[in-house]
């Protein structure tokens, strides 16, 4: 058997001149876009050795203009460091601690340069602000029920938000029952994503476990597997020896119990991006990257239209999906919504060979990890001293925790690198559930957004849903979480929030 | 002289070397399999960075064979081939998929076949078993100085003479002095007053969120601990690294950096396919006779390389050159990571990504500067111009 005579530019993750090729001809050839696409430089090298070459083939394609040939953004640790050497970081790192400022883009500033030049339509059906998985998940369902012209506004590249920037785990573990449905038809579509949409999202059903380090938690647990069970789901809860039988590398002497369900499971997320913005463009949709949005008219209570940095869309329905960003775009039309954004950091490993079946979390830190389809042990803590804020930097206190934690809950993982850091942005509620529905006073203004880190779990159902009651189905969920219930103190808890 | 094991089988080393030079004295090129296709991959950059020859060595998965020096004892063990390396069963994914493998788009028309190339991948996935043992935290520490200077090469080391004492200086090799100690230039390696931290290897660089006053916080490697060190400002002049060509081979066995083969005490043969054009085609082929090697010089990207390990060279004029291995004389890349992750402008020149700086070094991030190959300027001028602004 010949070696085949592939010219390979990312020898980490075996990419190819062909490869660079075929995502320049997908659309994705801006430096971000190129990397998720093909997988370039997320190996071991970090990109040390093949983001140049990337880059030379893009020029000489004339693929990005000058402007757009920067790095992709360098995520620390620049070598491979253990996790047990984060792990042994003194105190001052990880104890009292200031808020830092965000990172300027790589671009420089102002309008991205790979702002497409053509101006945006005068006036739509729908305008949708957010292109991450909500809004391209209901462009689509909408695009398929003849809802008119739709586009969809994005302001950086697909993927740029949490919707690529999450650990991809999917479950049904809810103590909502509306959590639990929507989860349960969202997972049901995963598993078909691919004939629905064309595109691979290897969703991997390992089961999450959930463990309970106190008798608080475990009593939790226990409530939440008791109404899982109510709504169809196999969740239980099992002993220490059994959550070691599942993943024997625990010291099972750190927790009580743990809540088991073997259907829930890990997708890689970043396809479903691509999928559904190619399937709402196939639809008659209009998706536009690199396209900020300025402003929202409203006059006499109802939304007239959205303003960009290309230009005025007319619009009596407008769609605010854009996650942690959601308060700061439904402000430019008077509406303040209750949601706070936080930074939530995350990290990956090198990658092994397959171990680990479910993701694990525990839920009293927030520690929660997995294995992805490419071997690499994905996790990510919550950090209680966390300030509210729109900051997607990475932090050197969150690997000298994420560390400490992990090694202690499998030890055998101190001596396992990581390679990337990373951090997105929750969109948190006061009661964690989200918000949907009508603004009250601004006809036409409509929010989907809340989701508390855990909307790309949801979007299918929520997407198809609210596809169906924009085009004047009823569904009580639009009027259950509408953002007046606050106003009027009917809060909805939920009480599964990891991360 | 120790002897170390690789996959079982006794090899004797020479004290001091690394492993990756033990190997290749010994015969060994194909170190690993690639992780999709199974291609066979043996060391190329020799300064841990390109990610070509990971091992498993005592028990710990994907370490650098290039970076660890051997021990009496020590068990190399290749990884990703798992009816062995040599004659991996799974390269079949090279031959059957020989434009590439579009793992987007395979198996999506059915739900059965898309679950089977799920279970195929996820079994494939991977490179490394996991840790043997469990190891437990090293003990970091935490400085507080006014100034770091990340890389003791001419442009650091200026900057260091500039900045005097309070300055620290970190260099993750051994020895100050960079890469020009691997063409023989008289390097002036005195540091002045600043201190001068060796084996240091600076591996994160944030903005500072501890409690204690100062603008950074960087991590740095030392072995298996980590120095966190709080700074008011900081001066990266981290160099380059050596680049490949994308050209049919150039991934295989038996094709290195040319530096890299500078600072690799053993030979990899007696004749050498240089490719590469210019200075650093010129420095490199200079230097590399000097270590009694022969050389033929292919300018411009070839059109294949031949063999495992590679053994010809064909030239984009269809001239067939026979060699015993390939030496790629690229200039390097500035290594402009720390200075980006930190927020730092950086823009494609046509052969790398330089920082982007002013007259004195400065970035677009008010605390951080760059000097040297990094910031794409001259070392001396722009190190000892760095060094000055930042203690300012």
């Amino acid at each position: 058997m010949p070696l085949s005579e592939k010219a390979i530019v990312c020898a980490c993750e075996d990419v190819s001149v062909h490869d660079i090729d075929d995502a320049i001809a997908h659309g994705y050839a801006d430096i971000e876009s190129l990397k998720r696409y093909t997988g370039l430089g997320t190996g071991p090298c970090q990109g040390k050795s093949c983001e140049v070459g990337a880059m030379r083939i893009c020029a000489q394609r004339n693929a990005v203009p000058p402007p757009a040939q920067v790095p992709f953004r360098a995520r620390p640790p620049l070598a491979p460091t253990t996790m047990a050497a984060y792990a042994g970081l003194p105190a001052e790192v990880t104890g009292a601690r200031h808020a830092t400022r965000g990172l300027r883009p790589t671009w420089g500033g102002g309008a991205h340069p790979l702002q497409p030049p053509a101006p945006l339509p005068g006036s739509a059906d729908v305008v949708i602000v957010g292109g991450g998985i909500m809004g391209l998940a209901l462009a689509w369902n909408l695009a398929g029920k003849g809802a008119g012209r739709v586009l969809v506004l994005e302001r950086g590249y697909l993927c740029e938000g949490a919707s690529g920037r999450n650990g991809g785990g999917v479950r049904a573990q809810w103590t909502t029952p509306t959590l639990i449905e929507l989860a349960k038809e969202s997972i049901a579509f995963m598993a078909r994503f691919a004939q629905e949409l064309g595109i691979n999202v290897w969703l991997r059903r390992g089961g999450y476990l959930f463990l309970a380090h106190d008798e608080e938690t475990l009593r939790r647990i226990e409530y939440g597997a008791e109404l899982q069970k109510r709504y169809g789901l196999p969740t239980r809860v099992i002993t220490p020896g059994e959550a070691g039988e599942i993943v024997p590398q625990l010291d099972i002497s750190r927790f009580l119990a743990a809540s088991w369900n073997p259907e829930d499971g890990v997708v890689f997320p970043w396809p479903f991006l691509w999928g559904y913005a190619d399937g709402a463009r196939r639809r008659g949709a209009q998706v536009e990257t690199f396209t900020r949005v300025t402003g929202l008219e409203v006059s006499d209570g109802r939304v007239r239209a959205v303003q960009t940095d290309r230009g005025r869309v007319a619009a009596d329905r407008v769609v605010i999906a854009a996650g942690a960003w959601s308060p700061m775009v439904a402000r430019l039309a008077g509406v303040q919504l209750p949601n706070v954004p936080y930074r939530h950091e995350i990290v990956s490993s090198e990658p092994l060979k397959p171990f680990l079946g479910p993701l694990v979390s525990m839920l009293g830190t927030g520690l929660y990890f997995s294995q992805s389809m490419r071997g690499e042990i994905v996790g990510g803590m919550g950090d209680p001293d966390e300030e509210p804020g729109l900051n997607q930097t990475s932090s050197l206190r969150f690997l000298a925790r994420y560390g400490r934690a992990l090694s202690e809950l499998v030890p055998q993982l101190g001596a396992v690198k990581l390679l990337r850091q990373w951090a997105g942005c929750y969109d948190v509620t006061p009661d964690h559930s989200p918000v949907l529905g009508e603004t009250p006073r601004v006809a036409g203004l409509l929010q989907m957004s809340g989701f508390v880190g855990h909307g790309f779990m949801m979007a299918p159902a929520v997407a198809r849903r609210m596809a169906e009651w924009m085009g004047g189905a009823k569904d009580e969920i639009f009027e259950r979480y509408n953002v007046r219930r606050f106003a009027e103190g009917r809060l909805i808890k939920e009480t599964f929030i990891i991360g | 002289m120790p002897r170390i094991h690789l996959d079982g089988a006794p090899i004797e080393a020479q004290a001091e070397e690394t492993v990756a030079a033990a190997l290749l004295r010994a015969g060994v090129t194909t170190f690993t399999r690639s992780i999709k296709y199974h291609r066979p991959r043996g060391p190329f950059c020799f300064a841990g960075s390109c990610g070509q020859c990971l091992m498993r060595i005592d028990g710990l998965p994907s370490l650098p064979a290039c970076r660890v020096r051997v021990a009496e004892g020590m068990r190399c063990e290749r990884q990703n081939g798992p009816l062995g390396v040599e004659n991996d069963l799974f390269r079949a994914a090279d031959f059957l998929f020989p434009d590439g493998l579009d793992h987007h788009h395979l198996m999506v028309r059915s739900r059965l076949l898309g679950r089977v190339a799920l279970e195929i991948a996820r079994r494939l996935a991977g490179l490394g078993e996991l840790p043997e043992a469990a190891e437990r935290p090293g003990r970091g520490e935490l400085r507080v100085v006014k100034l770091v200077i990340v890389g003791a090469g001419p442009a650091g080391l200026a900057a260091a003479r500039a900045a005097g004492a309070g300055a620290l200086l970190i260099e993750r090799e051994g020895r100050a002095g960079g890469a020009e100690l691997l063409f023989g230039a008289p390097v002036d390696t005195d540091a002045g007053p600043a201190e001068l931290l060796l084996d240091a290897e600076c591996v994160g660089l944030y903005a500072n969120d501890t409690a204690i006053a100062g603008n950074a916080l960087l991590a740095v490697r030392r072995r298996d601990r980590l120095l966190a060190i709080v700074a008011e400002r900081v001066v990266i002049a981290t160099g380059g690294v050596s680049q490949p060509v994308p050209f049919p081979g150039v991934d295989r066995p038996g094709v290195y950096a040319a530096r890299g083969l500078l600072t690799l005490g053993a030979r990899v043969g007696r004749e050498l396919a240089l490719v590469g054009e210019g200075k650093e085609a010129n420095r490199c082929a200079e230097a590399l006779s000097r270590r009694g090697y022969e050389m033929a010089v292919i300018p411009g990207v070839p059109r294949r390389a031949l063999g495992n390990p590679v053994k010809a060279v064909d030239t984009a004029g269809g001239k067939r050159i026979r060699c015993d291995a390939v030496a790629i004389a690229q200039p390097p890349a500035p290594l402009h990571e720390l200075a980006t992750s930190a927020g730092a402008q950086a823009h494609f020149d046509g052969a790398g990504f330089p920082v982007q700086t002013d007259a004195e070094g400065r970035t677009s991030v008010p605390w951080l500067f760059a000097a040297g190959t990094v910031a794409g300027k001259p070392p001396l001028a722009s190190g000892e111009g760095a060094g000055s602004a930042a203690c300012r």
